[in-house]
């Protein structure tokens, strides 16, 4: 474990020698720091997936818009490829300091308790509320992202049979049927579905605990916000679901 | 209200010495008083052991009123028992059934070693309090009370914060072994009073940097301390905290 965090320590320990840096990125290296780095990268991804999520809904607008959508996406060029490292880099982040705090929590409880019991409740799942989840529910959003680059950007998706492209069609041409051909696919239908909802449940502590990091916690908010950051949570997640049921509703 | 006895069987951690190896040891204690406060009836049970030639459990007490935070047990899984705001030594044996096993285990944190059976080393505490939980004022004659404003709700918030009794159920609670709470109510105490303000951005670096060095874990809002806190000591103090430390990063001048 403890090599562990010196490997996951090494970007902060070579950032922290840069002149002009170093206090700073010692400040954000301690959990508290690391906490807040958290937040923000996952604050950042929650902003990416509404912007996916606008996209994805153009498919009921029908294949000739969403296509369209897809073209400009992609004539976007050097703009796309710049918000792409932005978006890896924040994967990277948040998988990394994920890794680096579950290592941390570990080594701090090294023995584990015969019984453990809870005073909290309204817990929506076994074993606790979606906070206990977000390691697992995390390594599913994982699986799915590398497949969903796989059958979407890569078209290299097991066992789906893509619509014949035109030659030197390019990437966007077929991108509404291409969607429909992953998505009607059963495994791909049933693995979507699954990691979908626990993106729901990952969202659903997510965003009410990033605001908690930021120091978002006040008696006459903390309604609204725990409200509205559950609501969002499972709008992201339902919105995506719906598409994926649609994909499996709509004929050929 | 009855004064029926109970008949327990007791699943006690012991363990000889903080390198030792441990391990469960069941007794059966019969005719246990209801009215019996947890601890008086580990007392009884030491008793027993005494009688018998056996070494008694060594456990952690100290006022037995609530307010020490001496007391420490880990019981059928709770922080302090069952109960919400209420110390070991405040929960009672009418709590429990007759025939019930219950399991008592040390507080389990790397930063809070065992010393033996159910007492741990909270000493972590202290090293962290002694890096920033303090305020720096001349001796002299006692000031005024009046002399220094403070207004009544901002006294009521630091006065909540300063509820916490350092008992360290809130590290013993976390899933990670957090000790975010505690540190969060001893920052929050001062950084809302006007004493406090002087040493205020120095204090949560260097308390979150000797958090940190303890050994204890990261927290991951799972509110479990909340609900396990005698002192009913609020999140709300931890995100003061994460404001207090974004404050000291951005605008700390030094």
């Amino acid at each position: 474990m403890s090599a562990l965090l010196r490997i996951l320590g090494l970007p902060a320990l070579f950032l922290s020698k840069v002149p002009g840096l170093g206090s700073v990125i010692r400040a954000l290296s301690t959990s508290v720091g690391q906490k807040l780095l958290m937040a923000t990268s996952g604050l950042s991804l929650v902003d990416f997936l509404i912007v996916h999520l606008g996209g994805n809904l153009q498919l009921y607008a029908g294949e000739e818009v969403f296509n369209a959508y897809a073209a400009k996406l992609h004539s976007l060029g050097p703009l796309l490829a710049i918000a792409e490292i932005g978006l890896f880099s924040m994967f990277a982040l948040h998988i990394g300091l994920a890794v680096s705090t579950a290592a941390m929590n570990s080594t701090a409880r090294a023995s584990s308790y015969a019984m453990k019991q809870t005073k909290q409740g309204l817990f929506v799942l076994p074993s606790g509320g979606a906070s206990n989840w977000m390691m697992v529910t995390g390594l599913l959003i994982f699986v799915f992202l590398v497949s969903h680059i796989l059958d979407m950007k890569l078209k290299k998706g097991f066992g789906v049979s893509y619509p014949p492209a035109a030659a030197d069609a390019g990437d966007a041409t077929n991108a509404f049927q291409n969607v429909k051909a992953v998505l009607q696919h059963p495994p791909h239908a049933i693995l979507y579905f699954v990691c979908l909802i626990a993106l729901g449940i990952h969202l659903s502590h997510g965003i009410r605990s990033a605001l908690q990091t930021f120091g978002l916690n006040h008696k006459n908010w903390n309604f609204i916000l725990r409200w509205t950051g559950f609501l969002l949570a499972w709008a992201i997640a339902g919105g995506f679901i719906s598409v994926v049921a649609w994909a499996l509703a709509v004929k050929n | 209200m009855s004064s029926d006895t109970l008949n327990l069987t007791l699943r006690v951690w012991r363990q000889a010495g903080p390198d030792k190896p441990g391990g469960f040891c069941d007794y059966q204690l019969e005719g246990v008083s209801t009215h019996m406060s947890f601890l008086e009836m580990l007392d009884v049970l030491n008793e027993k052991l005494i009688a018998a030639g056996d070494e008694p459990v060594a456990f952690d007490h100290d006022c037995r009123e609530g307010i020490c935070g001496m007391c420490s047990l880990m019981i059928n899984g709770q922080a302090h028992g069952p109960d919400r705001g209420t110390t070991t030594c405040q929960l009672h044996m009418r709590r429990f059934a007759s025939g019930e096993t219950i399991t008592i285990e040390p507080w389990r944190a790397s930063p809070f070693p065992v010393v033996r059976d159910l007492v741990v080393n909270r000493s972590a505490f202290d090293r962290i309090i002694q890096s920033g939980g303090f305020v720096s004022v001349n001796t002299g004659n006692a000031p005024d009370g009046n002399c220094i404003p403070v207004p009544g709700h901002r006294q009521e918030i630091a006065m909540d914060a300063a509820a916490c009794i350092g008992c360290g159920a809130c590290v013993a609670a976390c899933k990670n072994a957090s000790a975010m709470l505690f540190v969060s109510a001893k920052v929050s105490q001062l950084s809302i009073l006007p004493q406090g303000q002087p040493e205020r951005a120095g204090r949560v670096l260097n308390m979150v940097a000797q958090m940190d060095k303890e050994g204890f874990g990261s927290c991951t809002n799972t509110s479990e301390c909340e609900a396990a806190c005698p002192a009913e000591i609020s999140v709300s103090h931890i995100a003061r905290l994460n404001r207090e430390y974004m404050k000291a990063l951005i605008f700390a001048d030094r």
